[in-house]
């Protein structure tokens, strides 16, 4: 009697021991929150691999920065197409800027990522103004995404003028590459933010907020309920100024220069790419809700339109989408 | 001959790894309850505070470029001011509940509340 009484306890004692541990090991969690892109990036991984994971992710999106995207890094390949008006591309990044001129394409322009020489006169996130109408008239003629064509390889812009930017863009391109990567690695759910734009990875019921338009940084009207995929948001709440009692915010209509006024406060895509998603959620915001929409259904994409009357519009998959402030309700 | 199964120091070795285990297991699966504010300079926790516990006003000055200041009270904590320019960080307004994150992107200092109900905020 007390032998098994013995045995029982050992054998629950080991039991426990292995569940313990294995749960300590296998959903052992690993956070690095570093500053790159211009922006705040967090990153949360759960799984075996997840203190590498949080290593290489924090080097993967500092080289991608610096290496390739920034327009403030002279070395950088962006840096260097600018300057040359052209360069050659590695295959990876060929892919993202076809997947890039095929939303221009398709969304009219509205995407565009050759206003570099429109948004620096506005110059959001450092000291913003007004800029001249003949400066702005000037950078204009140069942008446009038709001025730029890719072969085999090689982006070349007609007019040498022309600035790429990957302000709306490049948070994506970091997703997706983030994704690549921890496809690779043996863990078990991750969340990626950089900036507002967010990788949620791995099998797991994953709860998303959309940020309050008029509320604090970390206040949100609805949840998102989703698996995995990527969820970018445009919103003329993030960086604005006001000049002469008008409100001026960083969301530029690529055909007039100026910030979209369209009765739009924000724009939520979730798509399995980060890259459209990203693209997409200030392709819908130019557009409005009725061309967005849309272009998110093109693309098949779920797109969640906030008005300035607090009514949200959803385009896709509505079943995910909780509004929890009361004070906002659906459009359609 | 009679075998036996377990000696005296069998059972005490088993008896210490189930309390290992159990120790670990209730250190593991009992996390912290009241949100804390943890104030994080370039990656780096300068600091972190129970909200719930802030009985008179803190007031931090992480010594960053440009200067910021940070204030907590009546279970609230804010950025009071910033000498940067865009002021995004000010703007963001009072943090108390989990989740809730400020940012100086110019200072590098985040400030955020632990404990949030959803994975991510979108903005």
């Amino acid at each position: 009697m007390k032998k098994a009484a013995v045995a029982a306890a050992a054998v629950f004692a080991v039991l426990l021991s292995v569940f313990v541990f294995y749960d300590g090991v296998l959903n052992k969690t690993s956070e690095a929150d570093f500053f790159s892109m211009k922006t705040y990036v967090s990153a949360k991984v759960t799984g075996y691999e997840s203190d590498l994971c949080t290593a290489e992710i924090q080097k993967l999106v500092e080289n991608l920065d610096v290496n390739i995207l920034s327009r403030t890094s002279g070395n950088s390949l962006v840096s260097r197409i600018n300057k040359n008006g052209g360069g050659e591309l590695d295959l990876q990044t060929a892919a993202y800027f076809s997947v890039l001129l095929d939303v221009c394409e398709k969304s009219g322009g509205a995407f565009d990522f050759t206003l570099g020489g429109v948004s620096d006169l506005w110059n959001f996130g450092s000291a913003p103004s007004i800029p001249d109408e003949k400066a702005l008239a000037e950078a204009l003629s140069h942008s446009g995404y038709e001025k730029i064509s890719l072969s085999e390889g090689r982006l070349s812009m007609q007019d040498k003028a022309a600035v790429l930017d990957f302000g709306a863009s490049g948070k994506g391109i970091v997703l997706d590459s983030v994704k690549a990567y921890l496809v690779t690695r043996d863990i078990r759910n991750a969340v990626v933010s950089v900036g507002g734009s967010t990788l949620l990875f791995g099998d797991k019921d994953f709860t998303v907020g959309i940020r309050n338009p008029e509320g604090n940084a970390g206040s949100y009207i609805a949840k998102l309920h989703m698996g995995e995929g990527c969820v970018s948001s445009s919103g003329s709440y993030e960086q604005f100024f006001e000049e002469n009692g008008k409100r001026y915010h960083h969301i530029l209509n690529p055909e007039t220069g100026y910030p979209v006024d369209n009765g739009l406060v924000g724009v939520t895509i979730v798509s399995e790419s980060g890259l459209l998603s990203d693209a997409l959620s200030t392709a819908c915001f130019v557009l409005g809700i009725e061309k967005g929409s849309a272009l998110a259904a093109e693309y098949g994409c779920t797109a969640i339109f906030i008005t300035e009357d607090k009514k949200i519009y959803i385009e896709g998959d509505a079943d995910i989408v909780e509004i929890t402030d009361t004070t906002y309700s659906y459009g359609n | 001959m009679e075998i036996k199964l377990f000696r005296k120091w069998d059972i005490a070795v088993i008896a210490l790894i189930a309390a290992a285990a159990l120790a670990f297991a209730y250190m593991s699966f009992s996390k912290s309850e009241n949100p804390q504010a943890v104030i994080t300079v370039d990656g780096e926790v300068i600091e972190t505070i129970d909200l719930s516990a802030v009985r008179e006003k803190i007031v931090i000055t992480p010594g960053t470029d440009p200067k910021v200041v940070i204030v907590a009270e009546n279970g609230e904590i804010r950025f009071e001011s910033a000498e940067c320019e865009d002021k995004l960080c000010v703007n963001s307004g009072s943090l108390e509940k989990g989740g809730d994150t400020a940012v100086c992107l110019p200072a590098k200092t985040v400030i955020t509340v632990t404990g949030s109900d959803v994975d991510a905020v979108v903005y």
